[in-house]
């Protein structure tokens, strides 16, 4: 079982980011939840999701131990930090996260500079996307065809099939960037 | 294959497919989601879909819905399902098929947008004027959602009454895949309004109230003997036995199968109806049952009341039962697995 929280500010794709795997693991026959965190929430605000999957049952679709985060600003890694699994990966952004507060030694953390990234290939709005590959290469439980398959699906399914080529593209950077 | 799907939507969709062609009702979070999609979904099935000018408007459109014999409900949360309760109890009044969505959040009067279960009482004892009781159904997966959608349709239209759904902000909000039911053929039921004053009118003073109260009886007699539905596992051998519904029910389950794991003799009843609550589950009980107890969010303890009333009246002994109620949310199950020992060490006390 996988529990993945995804974390930004609203607007930096966290909620997408999270369907997307959360779709590709589905597509792949595994039970999956997506729990966002809803409500009060505003514009520059925090958002975050909780995905959750594997090939056994989910009891708890919430928050308990998350084995993987994605911290897209400071407040979210501050905020998660602590609840992290022991042994669990957190991948930053490096263009905006500081993890000075940081005081544990029992986890990896993994630096991607997406925003760069996202800008450097002209598709500013696909930091969230870059994200994603380098995440799903992380977890080590699809192939990179399986990923960019299930994520172009998610997106026609919504009817936002045009950004295809360039989604295919920060997919595979992300891909590309875990050695 | 089965297909990721916010909770909020399939409910309305599965609505759709089990044939309701009235919606009518006013937004609230966290259920604003079943009306954003009925607005435009009920009009490509050629159904009814009204954002009405209050919640009060909203079920008083519903009861014209259902007295013309059309598969009609609302849904909202909390404070507004507060205000549709003159309504509910008009159309169990008028005996009119109905179905209320409750995606229930946290709190007194206006209340939070977190996920509870706080309105548990409200539900099963039926929160109008009267003695009336409503149908309660109480879904764990989004899946289960969409299948108790179809059987308040079913259960309201069978035994003429108002049938509750009542389902969790974060069920409403989550997605998880789920496969979505075939479209039934809508009909109108043959009780419903023909336009030809075909029905004796009765009014307030020539009601016989005292053989109204026989039919009654009569009729939630029918539905406890009929409709109690509930899973649960290892009853017969339990030492303590969880019972809990809808999303901590879910977690329950998790905490039962570790807890077992590990060597302790636990089982759980999930009931699915909460208005009829299941009895008959108690009688599987291990006659030497050390405890029950009842996992909940909310801040009193509120199922735990009928818990220990069927263990009253069906195990006829006196034993312990014991309540974690967690406020609001979904409790983990490493809290539920920690709360369980400090119950079976004394630190947690029974209720009753």
């Amino acid at each position: 079982m996988n529990e993945i929280v995804f974390a930004g500010f609203g607007g930096q794709g966290v909620l997408t980011s999270g369907l997307i795997i959360s779709s590709i693991a589905v597509s792949k026959g595994l039970n999956a939840t997506w729990i966002p965190s809803y409500g009060s929430a505003m514009r520059g605000g925090t958002a975050n999701c909780t995905v959750k999957f594997g090939k056994e049952m989910i009891y708890n679709p919430a928050q308990e131990e998350p084995n993987l985060l994605l911290a897209m600003n400071t407040p979210s890694f501050n905020k998660f930090i602590d609840i992290i699994a022991p042994g669990g990966t957190v991948v930053i952004n490096t263009d905006m996260v500081s993890t000075e507060a940081n005081t544990r030694d029992d986890i990896t953390i993994v630096e991607v500079p997406c925003n760069s990234i996202a800008n450097e290939m002209n598709h500013p709005k696909g930091a969230n996307i870059v994200m994603s590959g380098v995440i799903i290469k992380l977890l080590n439980e699809f192939t990179e065809e399986e990923a960019i398959d299930g994520m172009n699906e998610m997106f026609n399914k919504k009817g936002k099939g045009k950004f295809q080529e360039m989604n295919t593209k920060a997919m595979k950077i992300g891909f590309d960037f875990v050695k | 294959m089965a297909e990721m799907i916010k909770g909020n939507h399939a409910i309305s969709e599965a609505a759709i497919r089990y044939g309701a062609r009235l919606y009518a009702g006013y937004p609230i979070t966290p259920s604003t989601e079943i009306m954003e999609y009925l607005s435009w979904r009920m009009p490509e099935v050629g159904g009814t879909f009204v954002q009405a000018e209050s919640e009060l408007a909203g079920i008083n459109m519903v009861i014209g819905g259902a007295a013309c014999g059309v598969r009609s409900f609302t849904a909202s949360s909390g404070p507004g399902i507060s205000l549709k309760q003159e309504g509910i109890t008009q159309l169990y009044d008028e005996e009119l098929a109905a179905v209320i969505i409750n995606v229930v959040r946290y709190g007194n009067g206006i209340g939070t947008l977190y996920t509870a279960q706080c309105d548990y009482l409200r539900e099963t004892r039926g929160g109008g004027n009267g003695d009336y009781r409503a149908i309660v159904l109480c879904p764990e997966s989004i899946q289960e959602a969409v299948e108790l959608v179809g059987l308040a349709f079913d259960l309201a239209d069978k035994y003429r009454t108002v049938a509750v759904l009542m389902t969790e902000g974060a069920l409403g909000q989550m997605m998880e895949p789920c496969t979505l039911p075939d479209f039934i053929e809508t009909k109108r039921a043959p009780w419903g309004f023909d336009g030809k004053y075909s029905y004796k009118k009765v009014g307030i003073f020539d009601r016989d109230s005292m053989k109204e109260a026989v039919l009654m009886n009569e009729k939630h007699n029918a539905i406890k003997a009929n409709e109690q539905r509930w899973e649960d596992e290892n009853l017969e051998d339990a030492d303590y036995v969880f019972v809990a519904f809808g999303l901590p029910g879910r977690s329950t389950k998790g905490a039962v199968k570790k807890l077992q794991e590990e060597g302790n003799k636990v089982g759980f009843i999930r009931p699915i109806t909460a208005w009829p609550f299941p009895e008959e589950a108690f009688k599987k009980i291990n006659p030497n049952v050390k405890g029950l107890i009842t996992v909940e969010a909310n801040a009193t303890g509120q199922l735990v009341e009928d818990v220990a009333l069927t263990v009253k009246k069906v195990l006829r002994a006196d034993i312990p039962v014991y309540s974690l109620p967690y406020v609001y949310g979904i409790p983990a199950m490493k809290t539920i697995k920690a709360d369980y020992k400090k119950i079976v060490d004394g630190e947690i006390k029974e209720v009753f």
